[in-house]
């Protein structure tokens, strides 16, 4: 699904250069639900951005799901982005003057769809999430885990092949917490891809696969529980993160 | 297109949209009234007056000390000025066009009328008149020597023939069939008879509500020691001429004083400053107003962008292109400008109302509106553009920064 090889991204001003992700390598298959962690500043939210199609790197090769993105126009990385990857944010990023319905209509809208369609995935996105009687609502109507599903429906709603999650219960309380995390996992269930950056180890140990990061290396992997319990319905899962140093297999 | 969730969204901050679209709506009122008023203003100094302008000056001699001859002076002040070289023809006038000055009658179809058929103006010239003005005699005849008279200033003026502008000629006899005709210059015989229609001169008042009605009357009647010369040069001599005759009528004659010399060129443009005035404050406004609107919409759009930065990141996340970004933001200002221009066209149209009612100015002509309406539109869009490709530049990775 996610497919990177030797990966460069380097920050450069007139006076440095920093070294975001250096020779990092990762490969994410299909249905996996993978949790990167690091500190603050190894480079998780880079590996994100530039997984999401939100940022270029500077060198190495990334796939995703097949297409190699290296050489795409920002007109192509923004219609690849639409199609094939749904966001959830730290914090929402719900357009705040724009109603459930609207707000979960936004990528629908730019992948060009007719109304009714839209109008079917939106109203099955929000029922996915329960909050299908609240599509008239204003984000700020909602509590803060309940902002979350909303994005979560907006993510779904374009039917992504991959989900990436940045921190996505970082401004929740732990019971709504709980809650988003436990409809991830059912996404998941249901066959979608999650990555998940966060630097909270209990929500790590949720996924199926750690990657840790830092200094914009992968440094190492582990398997955490539950990927034993979900194993047998991935049964394709190979090796799972690479780096020119840590290659570890899943199963 | 997005119109109902970009109008959804501006309905939940009223505020800005209604400010930037009382801005469009003033603006549309006020220079779609401006315009007409300008229009009408340049139609106003754009008014032919008749005369061949372009060559014709004209000068004042005013005889001073006992003895002065004034008949003989302008007899020979004539004949001076027609053998000048570069003087096409010479004519002594009572007044000129445009130069706010002049005598005027009733003219009446039937003795001790009332009430006037019509009102002139009334040149009181020789024979060279028609030539010296430039005048087009389009029926009838000039005027013969023979039938200039000689009449002293303060006596009843006579005139046995008179030459009368197609205006006059229609209002007097609306048949079409004034030549030859007789009228009463004033309540009593005897009647003048017409015996010529020129095309057009206007009457020196500007502000006259029938300015195209004039009349030569073929009168000798220097007006005490004063007189007035209208001179035409030959084509492209004007200024060389003009400075020729105030040289010689000054070397000719030392008992009297030769007044400036105007071109009839400068007269129409002092009759007509008030207008030009006007059309040129009125410009300066609209183009103050359209410059306001323009930075007003630049500064709303450009605050809109600094605020919603991380907004555009997260569309641009979701999968917006660029150009879907920078359609967005036309599209806000198409609506709002839209909205603006609905109220503006009520206002324009209401304003030019007031001003039919308290000014008896003519009526806003329809299409005024709908050109102002796309030109607002244009400048909307153009004023935006520079806001909304900024925004369309904002890359998708502000949608994950924290701050």
């Amino acid at each position: 699904m996610l497919k990177m090889t030797h990966l460069q991204k380097v920050y450069r001003t007139h006076l440095i250069e920093t070294h975001a992700l250096r020779d990092f390598s990762i490969h994410v298959r299909e249905g996996e639900f993978v949790a990167v962690t690091g500190p603050s500043g190894s480079g998780k939210t880079t590996f994100l951005n530039i997984a999401g199609l939100l940022e270029e790197f500077s060198g190495g090769e990334f796939l995703l799901d097949g297409v190699n993105v290296s050489g795409l126009n920002d007109n192509a990385r923004s219609k690849l982005r639409n199609e094939k990857i749904g966001f959830i944010f730290q914090s929402f990023n719900l357009i705040p003057d724009l109603n459930l319905f609207d707000n979960v209509d936004v990528p629908l809208r730019y992948r060009g769809f007719g109304a009714a369609e839209r109008k079917k995935r939106i109203e099955e996105s929000l029922t996915r999430v329960g909050l299908a009687s609240r599509m008239k609502h204003y984000p700020s109507e909602l509590s803060g885990g309940q902002q979350q599903r909303v994005a979560i429906a907006r993510a779904l709603a374009g039917s992504p092949r991959l989900l990436l999650a940045d921190e996505p219960t970082g401004n929740l309380d732990s019971l709504m917490a709980r809650g988003v995390l436990e409809l991830l996992e059912e996404i998941n269930r249901q066959g979608t891809t999650i990555v998940m950056v966060t630097h909270d180890p209990e929500l790590a140990a949720r996924a199926q696969r750690n990657v840790h990061v830092i200094d914009g290396q992968v440094t190492d992997f582990d398997e955490a529980p539950r990927l034993r319990e979900v194993a047998a319905g991935n049964a394709d899962r190979g090796s799972g993160a690479e780096s020119g140093r840590a290659v570890g297999a899943m199963d | 297109m997005e119109i109902r969730p970009i109008f959804s969204a501006l309905m939940r901050s009223k505020v800005s949209m209604i400010l930037i679209g009382v801005q469009v709506a003033m603006t549309l009122a006020i220079v779609c009234n401006a315009l007409f008023i300008i229009g009408q203003r340049l139609d106003h100094m754009n008014r032919p007056s008749g005369m061949n302008e372009a060559d014709t000056f004209y000068l004042g001699s005013s005889g001073f000390g006992q003895g002065f001859d004034a008949r003989a002076t302008i007899r020979e002040d004539l004949a001076t000025l027609r053998q000048l070289p570069g003087v096409a023809d010479a004519t002594v006038s009572n007044s000129v066009p445009m130069s706010e000055g002049g005598w005027s009658t009733g003219l009446s179809l039937q003795p001790k009328q009332k009430t006037s058929t019509a009102d002139t103006a009334i040149y009181i010239v020789d024979d060279r008149a028609l030539d010296t003005f430039g005048v087009n005699l389009i029926a009838g005849r000039n005027f013969k020597p023979e039938e200039i008279a000689d009449v002293t200033f303060g006596d009843r003026l006579q005139p046995a023939s008179i030459i009368v502008t197609k205006a006059l000629a229609d209002k007097l006899f609306p048949d079409g069939d004034a030549l030859g005709k007789s009228i009463y210059m004033g309540e009593d015989p005897p009647t003048s008879t017409i015996i010529g229609i020129v095309d057009r001169l206007q009457q020196p008042w500007m502000s006259s509500s029938s300015i195209e009605n004039s009349t030569f009357v073929p009168a000798f009647m220097p007006y005490g020691n004063s007189s007035r010369y209208l001179v035409r040069a030959e084509p492209g001599r004007r200024d060389e001429v003009m400075k020729l005759v105030e040289q010689k009528l000054s070397e000719s004659n030392t008992s009297r004083i030769i007044g400036k010399v105007h071109t009839m060129e400068e007269t129409r443009g002092e009759a007509y400053a008030g207008d030009r005035a006007m059309a040129i404050i009125l410009t300066a406004v609209i183009l103050a107003l359209l410059m306001v609107t323009a930075l007003g919409i630049v500064g709303m759009a450009s605050f809109w962008v600094a605020q919603r930065t991380r907004q555009i990141g997260t569309r641009r996340a979701l999968g917006a292109s660029r150009s879907d970004i920078l359609r967005y933001f036309q599209t806000e200002n198409f609506i709002i400008t839209t909205l603006g221009l609905l109220v503006g066209a009520v206002l324009a149209y209401a304003f030019s109302l007031w001003m039919m009612q308290s000014y008896q100015s003519p009526r806003l002509p329809w299409y005024y509106v709908p050109i102002g309406f796309v030109c607002l539109w244009a400048l909307g869009q153009l004023a935006v553009l520079g806001p909304a490709m900024r925004a369309s530049r904002v890359p998708p990775a502000v949608a994950t920064r924290s701050v």
